[in-house]
Order: C-alpha cells, then sequence, then structure tokens
C-alpha cells in the first residue's frame, strides 16, 4: 500500500467508510485509495441488482403475518442507494410472481444487497487498520 | 425492451448469478491476481457443479 492510501485511510473513520459503502457499492473501497477494486465492486453489485429487478424480483417489505420478511428486508436494505431509488423509480417493487425468473429475480436482488453489506465490513476494516 | 433480451433459461441463469458472486469473492478474500483467479474458478466450478447436482438429485421430485 503506497503512503497516500495509508495517510487516506487514517484520516477516514471506519463508521464514514461503511457508510459510504452503503451509500453505492464500491463508494466506501474508492474514498480508501482502494479504487480498482471499488469500480469492480461497484460493477458487481450493480450488475446484480438490476438484473435481478429486470428478472422481476421482489423489493421485500416488512409483513407481520411473514416473518422471514423482516430478514429478507434487511438484506435487500443493503443495497443502499440502488434500494432507495428502485424503490421510488421501480413501477413493480413487488416483483412478479407467475414470472418464470421472478425466484431468481429476488435471489440476485437479496445477493446484491448482502454482498453490499460485506463490502460495508470490508471498509470498516480496512479504515481501522485490520486489513 | 430489454427485459425481452434477458435470458430465461434456467442454466443460463444460474449461471450469471455464479460468475457474479464467483467475482465477488475472488475480489473480496484474495489479494493477489493469481489467487483471485484460482478462488475464482473454484467458487465458479463448485457453485455449477454443485447447482446441477442439486438439479440432479430433486428430478424425481419435480412437485
Amino acid at each position: 500500500m503506497t503512503s497516500e492510501a495509508a495517510a487516506v485511510r487514517r484520516r477516514i473513520h471506519p463508521a464514514l467508510a461503511a457508510l459510504l459503502a452503503w451509500i453505492f457499492p464500491g463508494f466506501g473501497h474508492f474514498v480508501l485509495g482502494r479504487r480498482k477494486t471499488a469500480v469492480a465492486y461497484a460493477a458487481i453489485v450493480t450488475v446484480t441488482f438490476l438484473l435481478g429487478l429486470s428478472f422481476e424480483g421482489r423489493l421485500y417489505t416488512i409483513d407481520r403475518s411473514q416473518p422471514l420478511t423482516v430478514l429478507a428486508t434487511f438484506a435487500v436494505s443493503g443495497a443502499g442507494l440502488l434500494n432507495v431509488a428502485a424503490r421510488l423509480l421501480s413501477d413493480n417493487p413487488g416483483g412478479t410472481i407467475l414470472s418464470p425468473t421472478y425466484e431468481y429475480g429476488c435471489a440476485y436482488l437479496l445477493t446484491a444487497g448482502l454482498m453490499n453489506l460485506l463490502l460495508m465490513l470490508d471498509a470498516w476494516d480496512i479504515a481501522a487498520g485490520k486489513k | 425492451m430489454i427485459t425481452a433480451l434477458l435470458p430465461t433459461d434456467h442454466f443460463i441463469v444460474m449461471a450469471v448469478y455464479a460468475v457474479l458472486v464467483s467475482a465477488f469473492f475472488a475480489l473480496l478474500w484474495r489479494e493477489e491476481r493469481r489467487e483471485r483467479l484460482r478462488l475464482f474458478g473454484i467458487l465458479l466450478a463448485a457453485l455449477l457443479v454443485g447447482g446441477l447436482a442439486v438439479a440432479w438429485l430433486m428430478y424425481p421430485f419435480p412437485k
């Protein structure tokens, strides 16, 4: 690691790095100086999320009659602004359950959110000097 | 219009998923390029072979 990257890392609080990582996939790594991997992370998570939407997957919301939707909502919310924008702009946030690709779409959306949650933890560790 | 171009073939959709997940974890878990490529190959093979194995095991139970 270059001294410049180490200096940037020292200036950024781990919580801020994690927050930036949540806002947009890879953004936390980008401000921490890991720009190439940040671009790759952004591409992977964004493509996964957009494919999930295109496959007519469901942007989960909490349904008290189905307790597992709490976990699913948490997972999808990990995608940060992608999730927020999709909920605001999508004309079909609940997905299309009769679509042949509905289950795949849900899996893609959940995975994109979970991947970004892992990126938040990774950005935290990098900013804290643990990685 | 774009939706019409997307694959609906189950194997292709699963394979694309496997590529994305493998690439993500190879980047996250390894630092060196060579190690990343190796892990990417292992994860991709495991996901594809595992998916086909589960599909084969489920074949007698369609419903």
